[in-house]
């Protein structure tokens, strides 16, 4: 979490002059305090060869040439050679730089730019129906970190700010459980502008979808997520579907969690950070991909299981194999771009059909609408924020 | 069913109350006797099961703890849809989420399993001072609706085991004065109970 060259996206890690690592309880390279002592190296904790320092290094190097000084040359290079950007994000983005290419993939930095004072305005003069509930759930996030843990601490104010500007910002959606992981994990990497600008950006769907369907009343997207992910399942591992279909393992029991938070929740921060190089280049497309790895990984166990041992074995999955280096590239095998947009269409198709609807009275979101066109802020002087990024596709 | 006799209960249990309200902390201290000051928010749902030796049955119950605030509130049918138990919980020192607890009941009595054990918790008896709910009140009220009441504290532990006793007592005998009728229950008798756990 070194700085980056850009003031506004250094850590704000970095600024902490609170007094805050006591001695006594070790934090890990992310700043979590460590759960266990016992034994079980973290093998990213360990001291690198001086080979891999090098290597490092020259990753590093070739990174910043690919991004230019403050994210300049970026838009060009993806241009040019968005196939050579790809395969490098999914190697990881080095974890100095983090910070300013999620800002870059996201889309967020051209918003933070577009609309200056926006986010001040948000913090200072507006008020919020969701400040008691942010307030109540601030220091229930991410309570290992030692950014979060001091009581109004700079971490807790920041990630209170940034969620409280998004709940002004877009008061139809307000503050949902969930989102003060995704905030406090862009916290970890950049300050709070460039956290809330990311927030909107995913929410509003600069580049990709919008996610806000994850938050709105009745979960819509949530709703479809899983439809899709359980039709997945059933698709790729046959088997394991109707094992759960048996055993009556809604995939709610244990995937709404993964979208919601897409994976910054009870899951290792390595493989996090990876996912997330990842999901903001690629989309929620990865979050299917990892789910369906992790199954993949545990299958001819999962088959095996009773109800009582499923569900606790499918919101723990063992601890090697959420290495990001053996988990990623099996994600990465499961090709379900085509599948997602057939499942969503069905999705779509079976909530406006009534003979679908049997006692539902849900009311059908249809995700497209909630394209650019409908971004709105609710704030009367807030000028209405504008998207110039075009829109990616990596199949 | 009070007959000598090993039987075996299985028994889904649910618990609901606003977020914040301490219900992952009640969970926590009556399945791992721990206790954490700032609990990580619950996000979905989570699970967790727990084996209890009664004097004339064995209890399993299958625990889903679902996530408080009022827009998850799509989700929870999946989890209360067939439970033989709930628990309700509320915070003694916030108004809004005894309010909150009681809309819980109504939706039960209306949409949950009739021969539900219902049992409401007024959470966080330890911080007498700051208390905003009567204990008469809640008592009251829960007289009228048909739920067995406690003050509890995942803090201290105080009647954190006893909810869950009192919940899996009233399962097994099948016709407790507020609720007639059969419960309905899964009788595994040939499952043996794994109990490892420190409470039975």
């Amino acid at each position: 979490m070194a700085a980056n060259n850009t003031d506004r996206g250094t850590s704000s890690f970095d600024f902490d002059p609170g007094p805050v690592p006591a001695p006594s309880r070790p934090v890990d390279r992310f700043g979590f305090v460590k759960q266990d002592q016992s034994g079980s190296p973290d093998e990213l904790a360990k001291c690198k060869s001086v080979a891999e320092q090098e290597r490092d290094g020259r990753r590093i190097r070739k990174w910043r040439k690919m991004i230019g000084v403050d994210g300049s040359d970026w838009k060009h290079y993806v241009r040019r050679k968005p196939q050579v950007v790809k395969r490098r994000i999914r190697m990881g983005i080095p974890d100095c730089l983090r910070g300013l290419v999620w800002q870059l993939i996201s889309g967020s930095r051209d918003l933070l730019l577009m609309n200056p004072g926006v986010y001040e305005q948000l913090v200072i003069y507006e008020t919020s129906a969701s400040e008691m509930d942010i307030i109540r759930d601030i220091s229930r996030t991410f309570p290992s970190h030692i950014f979060f843990q001091q009581r109004h601490g700079l971490g807790q104010r920041s990630l209170y700010n940034v969620l409280k500007a998004y709940s002004v910002y877009d008061r139809d959606v307000g503050y949902v459980q969930g989102m003060g992981f995704v905030a406090g994990l862009l916290l970890l990497y950049m300050s709070e502008e460039d956290a809330f600008w990311l927030v909107v950006a995913l929410l509003k769907g600069a580049v990709h979808a919008p996610m806000e369907g994850l938050y709105q009343v009745g979960l819509p997207l949530v709703q479809q997520y899983l439809f899709q992910f359980e039709h997945l399942v059933k698709e790729y591992m046959p088997q394991l579907g109707e094992h759960f279909s048996e055993e009556m393992i809604n995939p709610s029991m244990y995937g709404s969690q993964w979208f919601i938070t897409v994976f910054s929740y009870s899951f290792p921060f390595p493989l996090v950070l990876r996912i997330w190089d990842i999901f903001l280049y690629e989309g929620i497309k990865i979050v299917f991909q990892v789910g369906l790895a992790l199954m993949r990984c545990c299958h001819d166990d999962l088959v095996k299981l009773p109800f009582e041992k499923l569900v606790p074995a499918l919101r723990n999955f063992p601890k090697d194999t959420l290495n990001p280096n053996m988990l990623l590239p099996l994600a990465f095998s499961f090709k379900v771009s085509k599948h997602l947009d057939e499942l969503q269409h069905e999705y779509e198709k079976r909530n406006k059909d009534p003979i679908h609807h049997e006692g539902s009275t849900s009311k059908s979101v249809d995700h497209k609408l909630l394209d650019k066109s409908v971004m709105k802020t609710q704030s009367h002087d807030i000028e209405k924020p504008t998207f110039t990024q075009e829109k990616k596709d990596q199949g | 069913m009070a007959t000598a006799g090993n039987s075996n209960i299985n028994a889904k249990l649910v618990l609901l109350g606003d977020m914040g309200a301490g219900k992952s902390s009640l969970v926590l201290r009556f399945v791992k006797g721990q206790f954490l000051e700032f609990q990580e928010s619950t996000i979905g749902a989570a699970f967790f099961s727990q084996t209890l030796a009664l004097s004339d049955a064995t209890v399993k119950l299958e625990i889903w703890d679902t996530a408080g605030q009022e827009r998850y509130h799509s989700l929870a049918p999946m989890y209360y849809r067939g439970a033989s138990a709930a628990i309700i919980a509320y915070d003694i020192t916030n108004t809004e989420s005894f309010e909150r607890a009681k809309k819980w009941v109504d939706e039960l009595q209306k949409q949950g399993n009739p021969n539900m054990v219902t049992a409401l918790a007024g959470n966080k008896a330890d911080l007498e001072e700051n208390r905003k709910v009567a204990a008469e009140e809640a008592k009251a009220y829960a007289e009228v609706n048909g739920l067995f009441f406690m003050e509890t504290s995942a803090k201290t532990a105080v009647n954190v085991n006893d909810i869950f006793y009192e919940i899996a007592r009233r399962l097994p005998r099948a016709q407790p004065a507020q609720n007639p009728g059969g419960m309905i229950l899964t009788n595994t008798p040939s499952e043996i109970a794994q109990s490892s756990n420190c409470c039975s």
